[in-house]
């Protein structure tokens, strides 16, 4: 049983300084592999935050531990080192150069290497934060195709597992590498939400139970507490955009139930003042996202909505 | 000049999307787009060159150009689209229900409904580009790049698979291709007027207009090499964008950027055209210093 820090690749700066990617590594005798990634983009501190919070679960109960967890708090340390999207300098989204390349620049080669250590992992679980503009009700992605982790994502504590098309993953992403992972998302885009890191470890720390790595009554809370999430399809999850430019004034609730009709704000003229549009919604359902970052484009998402 | 699309634009009024035509009646025969990305501006100085040239030749079909569609990146020297960061060229075909981006894209296609379709590009902030065109390994796109007799045509495999507004002409079953040259952020004028001679060369080989400009037959090649540095550091260059160089010639020196000593020598494997130069010194491992145009063998 143990706890180590490791460093799993290094990036050079043209200065001569370097900065290390890292990993905690909790191991407590034989059992699956779980990898818990975080920070692939630089605008997500809830997921660091949360992989954080794993962490420290996990060193008070390592002497419980069956298996090894591999706790990835950052991988895009450069970018989170002034939350920004893209890797600096190079103006790249990580989350676009997977499966990366072992002779490539400094971002294709973090790629690579964190593909080889998560590739053959039994679960891995990447922490995603929420669009910078948006707030996002907590929830998990799994591929449409993969049963195994729509089973296990049930059990995440999230409001909606949401069962979603390869093509709509994108190319290049390390879902896209790897089938089986299930991605968490949550609160607001390069801000820390209260309530949702709390809801996403104790997912994370309940899917440690799934995998078996951790026994059930080593969890801070009853498994009964876990929530029991919506599963959704592409074709449930409904897109509601503005037609007009100016500020979105929403009015619509965090997962509040709408019917057809139901209000979910405005948009004004921000010099003049006067409403341009009303927004309603399109289906029934609930409010599975919100625009937080009120300038809007005619075009612009102002909220997503699951149909029930 | 005519304003081919609109979009509110919050705070500001709105964004407008120009398109400059000219000549003849009937269908349109070539279009070109520069300032899909804000801040190449050597595109926007190309199109404007076209512009001159055509005000006084009025082509024999309407041509039509787009000289900046991204003008408040321009406005702002960004690539991208300011309000959400995203790249109007990776929004193609479009959607005009869309996201903004999207409506701006799929507005460029209407507004290209052309045999040929040119897209002008720069390279990027770090890296200046000789003018060249990048075209599939055989087909029209190729016969057209010939004429505009740029310094170098480069035949890629795959590319007629390519995304962005060239893949969408060429899905939308227009002839298109791409020329690029000089960097990001700044403008270069040699390539500027090399990229609107080419141009302009190109709609008289075409016909559209009578105009006589000899040039050089382009270095045409589909072999292309990317020289990366090993280690990161200050990267000299020895070499300039169009120059020959032949295999064994130093191209440029990776030095400590704190004290200066040498680090690495970058030297060319093979004879050829220096097709691409880094003009920011300070270099990470692995990135690309110099692009050399090989001679075909
Ligand atoms: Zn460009």
């Amino acid at each position: 049983m143990s706890e180590r820090l490791e460093e799993i690749c290094s990036i050079e700066l043209p200065t001569g300084e370097s900065v290390g990617v890292h990993r905690r590594r909790f191991t407590g005798g034989l059992g699956p592999h779980v990898a818990i990634v975080a920070g692939i983009r630089g605008d997500t501190p809830e997921g660091t935050r949360v992989a954080h919070a794993v962490a420290r679960h996990l060193s008070t109960h390592h002497e419980r531990l069956c298996g090894t967890v591999d706790v990835y708090p950052c991988v895009n340390p450069l970018a989170a080192h002034h939350g920004a999207r893209h890797w600096p300098g190079f103006d790249l989204d990580l989350n676009r150069r997977f499966p990366g390349r072992a002779d490539g620049h400094a971002p294709d080669r973090v790629a690579r290497t964190l593909l080889d250590a998560t590739r053959a992992a039994d679960m891995v679980i990447e922490l995603r934060g929420a669009h910078p503009a948006f707030r996002e009700e907590t929830q998990a992605h799994v591929r449409h195709d993969q049963p195994v982790a729509l089973e296990r994502a049930l059990r995440a504590n999230v409001r909606v597992v949401w069962r979603r098309s390869a093509e709509l993953q994108g190319t290049g992403t390390l879902a896209a590498e790897l089938p089986g992972l299930i991605c968490l998302e949550g609160g607001v885009g390069n801000r820390l939400t209260d309530g949702v890191g709390l809801e996403l470890c104790d997912g994370v720390l309940n899917l440690l139970v799934v995998a078996g790595v951790l026994p059930e009554d080593a969890l801070p809370f009853h498994w009964a507490a876990i929530q029991r999430p919506l599963v959704a399809t592409d074709e449930d999850i409904v897109r509601v955009r503005a037609t007009r430019g100016g500020l979105f004034l929403p009015s619509g609730r965090m997962w509040g139930e709408v019917e057809v009709g139901t209000p979910l704000g405005e948009v004004v003229d921000p010099i003049a003042g006067e409403t341009l549009e009303m927004i309603t919604a399109p289906v029934a359902g609930r409010v599975l996202a919100m625009r937080e970052q009120p300038v809007v484009y005619p075009g612009s998402l102002v909220a997503r909505l699951v149909a029930t | 000049m005519s304003v081919v699309f609109r979009l509110e634009a919050p705070y500001r009024g709105e964004y407008a999307l120009h398109r400059l035509t000219f000549g003849g009646n009937g269908p349109a025969a070539v279009a070109m787009v520069a300032g899909l990305h804000g801040n190449e501006v050597n595109g926007i100085q190309a199109l404007n060159l076209v512009a001159g040239m055509l005000r006084v030749m009025r082509p024999k079909r309407p041509v039509h150009l787009l000289p900046c569609v991204n003008s408040i990146g321009a406005d702002e020297a960004r690539k991208r689209w300011p309000f959400d960061d995203r790249d109007i060229n990776a929004a193609f075909p479009g959607d005009p229900e869309g996201a903004p981006v999207e409506r701006i894209a799929a507005a460029v296609m209407d507004a290209t409904d052309a045999e040929l379709c040119i897209d002008v590009h720069s390279g990027a902030t770090t890296v200046r580009e000789h003018p060249h065109a990048r075209v599939p390994l055989s087909g029209p796109e190729l016969e057209h790049a010939r004429a505009m007799m740029l310094p170098v045509v480069w035949r890629r495999r795959g590319d007629r698979y390519e995304g962005g507004l060239v893949g969408a002409w060429r899905g939308a079953g227009r002839e298109a291709l791409q020329v690029r040259g000089g960097r990001g952020l700044a403008l270069d004028m040699d390539d500027a007027t090399t990229l609107a001679r080419g141009l302009v060369r190109l709609l008289a080989h075409l016909g559209l207009i009578s105009h006589q400009d000899t040039g050089t037959p382009s270095h045409d090649t589909d072999h292309v090499q990317d020289y990366r540095s090993m280690a990161g550091g200050f990267f000299v260059p020895e070499v300039q964008t169009g120059e020959r160089v032949v295999s064994g010639k130093l191209l440029g020196l990776v030095r400590n950027p704190l004290g200066g000593e040498p680090i690495e020598e970058i030297r060319a494997h093979k004879a050829g055209m220096v097709l691409a130069v880094r003009v920011y010194p300070m270099v990470h491992a692995q990135e690309l210093v110099v692009r050399i145009a090989e001679d075909a063998t």
